[in-house]
């Protein structure tokens, strides 16, 4: 089958989710992750911490009670389905590593700064360029201001990084 | 859509299509912003301009006629800083939330310690919440500014048109072309750039 032997034309990868994003919209809500990221976040600090110790901690009473029907979490779990699906059935499975420890460094860092930056604004990439901006919401533009500026400041500081 | 069950389905269903379409197409939300500041290349960048555009004119169609579920809470400072600091973390764990999900379904290691480590970073954030409630959480949020906790308030395509009584289609009309206008920038500067390679590429053969 052709469609697991070439790469497809993002062009139209986007504009398919975009139709499916409008229907979800309808359904429940636009596509969002960050939303499940923090509600799993939750389900896994209550599974080492115990329910009345993470009921100590406001923010997961207040903001966000743990909750696994939450249907944001279910976007992540099957994009990590059907991406698995897609690249299994196009030979494309297989395990990397990062080879050096600089590039740990840098993903851990990385990794630490977009769980703080998404709970920080109530919103993640998705929900800025899928979600709030085509809404019109005010949110979008300012988050749209954020994450350039923050993705110019992040290629320089790669640049940099390549160039030593 | 009522029951939570039927919710999680969908949502699952959907997540299923976008991991498998954005597999095959190698899009990166990270690419669209990086690639076109570092190198100037707009491949991701024109696929997220085209979605953008479909998204506007459907989300704002619907809203006109007070339909959908639009995001509603209120907006300040924290959205800036906020994806200011997720902008940076993308650029250097090379991933977003889409392409982390969707890089450790093709078995990337790397991409699964960018998650953990995002995952770390919200629970931090959440001790961080606690300890000074900044930014306000959802149940004190009034949809109106509120300048001492550095919120603007709830604004969308939906209050706009209640407000001026212009359909929010109209607005997103607008947006649209807005957007329109940027990927005809990148498209001619492709063009151009595409010309001038041609240009090398001659030179080098006629010498």
């Amino acid at each position: 089958m052709d469609f697991f032997k070439k790469t497809l034309d993002p062009v139209i990868a986007l504009s398919a989710i975009a139709v499916l994003d409008i229907f979800l919209f309808l359904v429940v809500g636009a596509w969002t992750v960050g939303g499940g990221e923090t509600m799993m976040t939750g389900l896994f600090a209550e599974a080492v911490m115990g329910e009345e110790q993470l009921a100590r901690i406001p923010f997961w009473s207040l903001v966000f009670k743990p909750d696994a029907s939450y249907w944001k979490i279910y976007i992540s779990l099957g994009m990590l389905f059907g991406a698995f699906v897609g690249a299994v059935l196009s030979n494309e499975f297989y395990l990397r590593f990062p080879r050096r420890l600089s590039e740990w460094v840098l993903i851990t860092i990385g990794g630490l700064l977009m769980g703080v930056g998404i709970r920080l604004a109530f919103v993640c990439n998705v929900s800025t360029f899928f979600g709030l901006t085509p809404e019109m919401n005010l949110g979008g533009y300012l988050s749209i201001s954020g994450i350039i500026a923050g993705a110019w400041v992040g290629s320089m500081i790669y640049k940099k990084i390549l160039e030593g | 859509m009522e029951s939570a069950i039927g919710e999680c389905l969908v949502a699952f269903v959907f997540g299923s299509v976008v991991g498998l379409l954005v597999q095959r197409s190698r899009f990166c939300n990270t690419a669209a912003l990086r690639d076109a500041i570092l190198f100037k290349t707009f491949r991701n960048t024109k696929a997220l301009l085209v979605a953008m555009m479909i998204l506007t004119i459907g989300f704002t169609t619907f809203l006109t006629f007070g339909e959908g579920n639009p995001m509603h809470f209120d907006v300040g400072l924290n959205q800036v800083i906020g994806l200011f600091l997720f902008g940076i973390g993308m650029v250097l764990a090379g991933a977003c939330t889409v392409s982390t999900w969707v890089k450790t379904g093709e078995g990337n290691v790397g991409a699964l310690w960018a998650l953990l480590f995002t995952f770390i970073g919200m629970f931090l954030f959440s001790l961080l919440w606690s300890a000074n409630y900044w930014p306000p959480a959802a149940g004190s949020m009034t949809g109106e500014p509120n300048l001492e906790a550095l919120q603007l308030g709830y604004s969308n395509a939906a209050t706009l048109q209640e407000k001026f009584g212009i359909p929010a289609v109209v607005f997103g009309m607008v947006q649209t072309l807005v957007l329109y206008a940027i990927y005809r920038a990148i498209r001619r500067k492709e063009m151009a750039q595409q010309t001038h390679h041609d240009e090398l590429a001659a030179q080098h053969a006629a010498e």
